[in-house]
């Protein structure tokens, strides 16, 4: 069974549409058995147009640019061209696959924001396994008091209003990602970091280092410091992207669900190119 | 002797004949053979025949007299001299037999070396007008010309060649007559009859220009002076559409390329003399599209091409002239010609966009003259004629458009005198080739491994071309029909969502696309970025889809000027001035969605005000930050109404508020969350008021901001007022008892209690003022309410069971079902399925067909998994020890 996690597109307002390398990726018909949209992603017709080809089966939470409801054209169902729908969008979602229960949100009314212990509340509370939320373009997946948190990132590296992302935080419980290659499914990509399913998580929130955050690839333009700074113009100085977006590359997660494994492959798009990462999470048993 | 009654017969008897005549050959009795193939040809003569079954007999009898010819040479020389038997046929008793024979005998002779060949081939074709029935005739040239393919005179010399190609001529033209004239024969009701069989048989005479192509070969200037002229004159004179039309293409087909290019003047000429009922466009079709051919043979060749013709022009020309002289012609008529001219130019000449320049002028002129007359065939005749999508020739569209809206004026003109559904149609194809090609979905690029460099703006006067060809869709509205039902409002505003965001989108486009080498300062991009939101502005209510783009580049020019400033630090207070000059241009985008676009976009510029007080607060521009923060106030008191609106957005600004860090000077930081928290306490609802208290209480408590450097246990100077945090407990907790639905109640309560317990995993009491005697307290408060709770399912549960006895048909389902709801962020049921993989996210306040004792479990379990929380915490923090439960 696998599970999309994808989110924070905000297509159009901030960004022009998803790498179309994701979208070659993500293009297999009934593969894909569910979507979870979190947030910020429901404001492009083609884009929803576009998911809607990956999987039938959508589920979606609301961004804080998302309506509260949301108008769909359910033509394929009845022929009829002009059958539109409008549903709420909630707040929070909880979905069912294999023997997990999986939690979507996109975290824009978790205070404090993408905070490890208010999610792990979250999670309590909903009482999920694993729990998907957004909200901050950029990339994360740790395990925290035997759950599993996952936050996809921005599928299109969309502008984040958020405090910048710094390169160097790259931490050692970090894994560079890999240049295996993957089509969706698949088996491949080599586990660097199996010991993130095996690692207690701790109670601190400053001890949940397990994460993928961070690992940017944009690197800083390493000017000389020496060059005599009244001559520097404009054009002298290039930007990266990221220093402008103050997002993370596009990213997306596809969760394969057998039974009470759960395999994540992280896809993130660098230099032109998808990179793909895997981390395994398995439900405790119980006793 | 006569001809047979059917076909079959007919076949039957020429295969007796042949038999026949084979056998008297092997004798060696000549005149036998003659007599049977004479009986034989006899076929040919009868006029019932369709053309299709003449054809049939003839191939027979061609095989048949293919023998009897090579029998005639071999004995030549054996005492039947060609000479005496050219005289002896032409004794025969009818003329189609004896013709048959005599070109038989006398193109056999030809073969003959010293057989005086001129003098036959003369005599012979004299000879064929005998027949002047149309289809007999045909078939007796036909006969003619294949019989003489190999045999005309050898082309050594100049005066030869002439003698053959005059020979395929008459014959062609005698051909052509007698087919033209099969048209009118016969009753007039069989016309259409005649026009088909005529179609039959038009290879026949299509043949003979062919064979002339073979004669001609490279000699152009033959064929300039002696032939064409010919042909044409016949083409002209005939006044027959169908010879016409077939003869035209035939000549465009079979001569060569280059004698097209050098002909083309009177090519063109001989197109305007024709009957008006001849398509027009048809044959200029042909014209171009073995003009274009001759570009690609060259370019494949690589021969240098010829240039001393102005194709372009001299298709001009000739289309101002049609527009005179043919008023009769139609739009959609003129306008496949023009296509056909565009392709033309296109592929002579394209880098050239002055021509498409002149040909849109001259459509928008004719859509100009046409007025309203529209139809539906016609509008998508101009799409196709503006999007060039049919065109094999435009190997890269998006710098093709790019060229057209950049430098072709009437482009525009033209877009715009169409209908606003056909302006939808072609703009939606042009931008889709753009963002595609920005995408890297190569779709729109035929070109293979297409040219990557990037398309640039260069100048301003470009985008603002840019500007006015999107201005339609800028300022689209979806007309309102007449009784307008509810359904229908959505499908148009999905509709119109549709385009808006397309033209969203090429917002990014055109920013991503100015040209660095032009526009090297930010300031001449914020510039640009202007002029896109005042045409933008234009679109009245549309800005509701476009201005959060416009922001969110303004929101990346902010960014940028920040990073200038730090790196140019001489320049520090320039970029100071041009950040918050931005945050001013937002400020007024912000207020024009407000003015324009109504109820409906006062969340998103609610969020949008928030959004703008983060980044400024990130900029440490403390004042900006604060008026947009207050902005954000204004909205929310003055315009969030519902009650589900206001509780997530308040949530959303103390989401906001926890992260900032500029704003402690002048206490502002502390108004702000004291005026949300009052808020929050002051919503309309209890739970609400109960969950926007405990998650303000966080608004003291500020944690780490690694990106700035923050480190938890390292920084020492966070935010943090414990008694506020406690404060915020307590009055949420007021409100959660207050609550009179009971398992609501506790479910806030224990949502508390995770809330206290946030802070317990962050410090001790003396820090958080949310200590152990204080959660013990909690939990059992909560214990105490979850008995009463219990109290009540107890109740129920004997309440049911009775009902389940007297119905036993009903839903067995246990009261003891594992439960199947849990409560969201807002206080949401959701309601979870019990099978796998069916993930319901059936979501409300209240689910309908939701039970009590359903209900009840709610709180009874969070609070469990609390606990076992708690109990997991003790073998990492002592301090949990202390909680009891």
């Amino acid at each position: 069974m696998l599970v999309l996690a994808v989110g924070d597109a905000h297509i159009p307002s901030r960004a022009i549409d998803m790498p179309s390398k994701f979208k070659k990726l993500l293009s297999i018909p009934d593969k894909i058995s569910h979507v979870a949209l979190l947030g910020n992603s429901t404001q492009s017709p083609e884009f929803l147009n576009f998911l809607d080809t990956v999987s039938s089966n959508i589920t979606i939470v609301r961004g804080e640019f998302d309506k509260p409801t949301i108008i769909t054209n359910r033509s394929e169902a009845n022929g009829v061209s002009d059958n539109y729908e409008e549903t709420n969008i909630p707040l929070v979602a909880v979905i069912k696959e294999g023997e997990f229960r999986i939690g979507c949100c996109n975290g824009y009314t978790v205070v404090p924001k993408s905070d490890p212990l208010s999610l792990l509340a979250l999670a309590r509370q909903l009482d999920v396994d694993i729990m998907l939320w957004g909200g901050t373009h950029n990339v994360e997946a740790y395990t925290l008091e035997e759950k599993f948190f996952v936050n996809p990132g921005s599928c299109t590296g969309a502008f984040s209003s958020d405090w910048p992302i710094i390169n160097d935080t790259i931490s050692n419980n970090t894994f560079e990602p890999s240049n295996a290659k993957e089509v969706v499914g698949k088996e491949g990509g080599k586990s660097q970091n199996d010991d993130i399913t095996t690692s207690d998580g701790s109670s601190k929130a400053e001890d949940t280092g397990n994460t993928v955050a961070d690992s940017n690839v944009n690197k800083q333009d390493t000017k000389d410091t020496t060059e005599d700074e009244a001559s520097i113009n404009e054009e002298d100085i290039s930007i990266s992207e990221v220093e402008i977006s103050g997002s993370n590359v596009p990213s997306f997660c596809l969760l394969d669900i057998q039974g009470s494994t759960c395999t994540l492959y992280i896809y993130m798009f660098i230099d032109g190119e998808v990179k793909v990462d895997k981390v395994t999470y398995k439900k405790p048993i119980d006793e | 002797m006569s001809y047979s009654e059917s076909v079959e017969q007919a076949i039957s008897n020429i295969k007796q004949q042949t038999v026949l005549m084979q056998r008297s050959l092997n004798n060696r009795k000549l005149m036998d053979a003659l007599k049977f193939t004479s009986t034989m040809l006899t076929e040919l003569r009868n006029p019932r025949l369709l053309p299709k079954q003449y054809y049939e007999l003839y191939i027979q009898i061609f095989d048949s007299l293919t023998i009897l010819s090579a029998y005639l040479v071999e004995n030549h020389s054996n005492g039947h001299h060609l000479a005496d038997l050219y005289e002896l046929v032409q004794y025969a008793g009818n003329v189609v037999p004896r013709l048959y024979l005599m070109i038989t005998v006398g193109t056999s002779y030809l073969k003959i070396p010293e057989s005086p060949r001129e003098e036959i081939l003369k005599d012979m074709i004299e000879m064929c007008r005998g027949v002047q029935n149309p289809i007999r005739g045909l078939f007796l040239r036909y006969y003619l010309s294949q019989r003489t393919k190999q045999l005309l005179l050898p082309e050594d010399d100049k005066d030869s060649i002439e003698f053959n190609s005059q020979f395929i001529i008459t014959n062609f033209i005698e051909m052509n007559k007698l087919w033209v004239r099969l048209q009118h024969q016969g009753p007039l009701r069989e016309r259409d009859q005649r026009t088909k069989e005529r179609k039959e048989l038009q290879i026949l005479v299509g043949s003979q220009l062919v064979r002339l192509s073979q004669v001609v070969d490279d000699n152009l200037k033959l064929y300039k002076i002696e032939i064409l002229p010919i042909l044409l004159e016949q083409i002209v004179q005939c006044r027959d559409v169908v010879c016409q039309e077939y003869l035209y293409d035939v000549i465009c087909q079979v001569f060569p390329d280059e004698f097209h290019l050098k002909t083309l003047d009177s090519l063109l000429d001989t197109s305007l003399q024709l009957s008006t009922e001849v398509s027009v466009t048809k044959i200029i079709l042909t014209l171009i599209t073995r003009l274009n051919g001759y570009i690609e043979r060259v370019q494949q060749e690589n021969e240098n091409r010829d240039e001393s013709n102005n194709i372009f022009q001299r298709f001009w020309k000739h289309l101002l002239k049609l527009n005179e002289e043919r008023p009769d012609l139609s739009i959609q008529e003129l306008s496949g010609i023009i296509l056909g001219i565009m392709n033309l130019s296109l592929t002579w000449y394209p880098d050239n966009i002055e021509n498409l320049n002149r040909l849109f002028s001259l459509v928008a002129q004719k859509c100009k003259d046409f007025g309203e007359e529209k139809t539906s065939e016609s509008e998508s005749f101009m799409v196709d004629l503006l999007t060039a999508q049919k065109l094999e020739v435009v190997k890269d569209f998006p710098i093709y458009y790019f060229n057209l809206i950049t430098q072709c004026e009437s482009f525009r003109t033209l877009l715009t005198l169409q209908s606003s559904s056909s302006q939808m149609e072609v703009l939606t194809k042009i931008i889709d080739s753009f963002l595609g090609r920005l995408m890297g979905t190569k779709q729109q690029t035929r070109n293979k491994d297409g040219d990557k460099s990037q398309l640039l703006i260069t100048s301003k006067t470009q985008l603002e071309r840019f500007l006015a060809v999107l201005e339609p869709m800028i300022t689209h509205k979806d007309t309102k029909k007449e009784n307008d039902e509810g359904n229908d409002t959505i499908s148009r505003e999905f509709t119109l969502s549709i385009y808006q965001e397309k033209l969203t989108k090429i917002c990014h486009f055109l920013m991503l696309s100015l040209d660095k080498s032009t526009f090297k300062t930010i300031e001449s991009e914020i510039e640009l970025l202007l002029m896109i939101k005042n045409v933008f502005h234009k679109g009245g209510k549309n800005i509701k889809f476009t201005y959060p783009a416009i922001i969110t580049n303004f929101w990346r020019m902010i960014r940028k000027c920040n990073i200038y400033k730090k790196r140019i630090p001489k320049k520090q207070i320039y970029y100071d001035n041009l950040i918050k000059q931005n945050f001013k241009y937002i400020s007024r985008c912000i207020n024009d969605m407000f003015n324009n676009c109504g109820k409906n976009s006062v969340d998103t510029i609610y969020k949008l005000n928030l959004q703008n007080a983060a980044l400024a607060d990130q900029l440490s521009l403390v004042d900006i930050s604060y008026d947009f923060f207050s902005e954000a106030f204004s909205v929310f008191e003055e315009s969030l109404s519902d009650s589900k609106t206001q509780f997530q957005a308040l949530i959303y600004m103390a989401q906001t508020l926890q992260k900032t860090r500029s704003l402690y000077k002048e206490n502002y930081y502390n108004s702000l969350i004291v005026r949300t928290t009052l808020h929050g306490s002051k919503l309309l609802k209890k739970q609400d008021q109960c969950r926007a208290v405990y998650i303000c209480s966080h608004l003291w408590w500020a944690t780490e901001i690694s990106s700035v450097g923050e480190e938890e246990g390292e920084t020492t100077d966070f935010f943090r007022e414990g008694k506020r945090v406690l404060e915020c407990l307590q009055r949420s907790l007021r409100a959660a008892d207050s609550r009179m639905d009971n398992v609501e109640s506790c479910e806030l309560m224990v949502e508390i209690l995770n809330v206290c317990l946030y802070y317990f995993v962050h410090g001790d009491e003396q820090t958080t003022h949310v200590g152990v005697s204080y959660i013990n307290g909690l939990i059992e408060l909560i214990k105490n309410n979850l008995k009463s709770l219990r109290l009540e399912e107890e109740q129920r549960l004997s309440e049911i069971d009775t009902t389940k006895i007297d119905s036993d048909n009903e839903t067995n389902t246990s009261p003891y079902n594992k439960y199947n709801y849990v409560m969201g962020l807002d206080g949401t049921y959701i309601k979870l399925g019990n099978v796998n993989n069916s993930s319901s996210a059936n979501i409300d306040f209240k689910v309908k067909d939701m039970k009590i004792n359903d209900m009840i479990q709610i709180p009874i379990k969070h609070f469990d998994r609390t606990c076992e929380y708690i109990l997991n915490q003790r073998d990492i923090d002592n301090r949990f020890k202390t909680v009891v439960i």
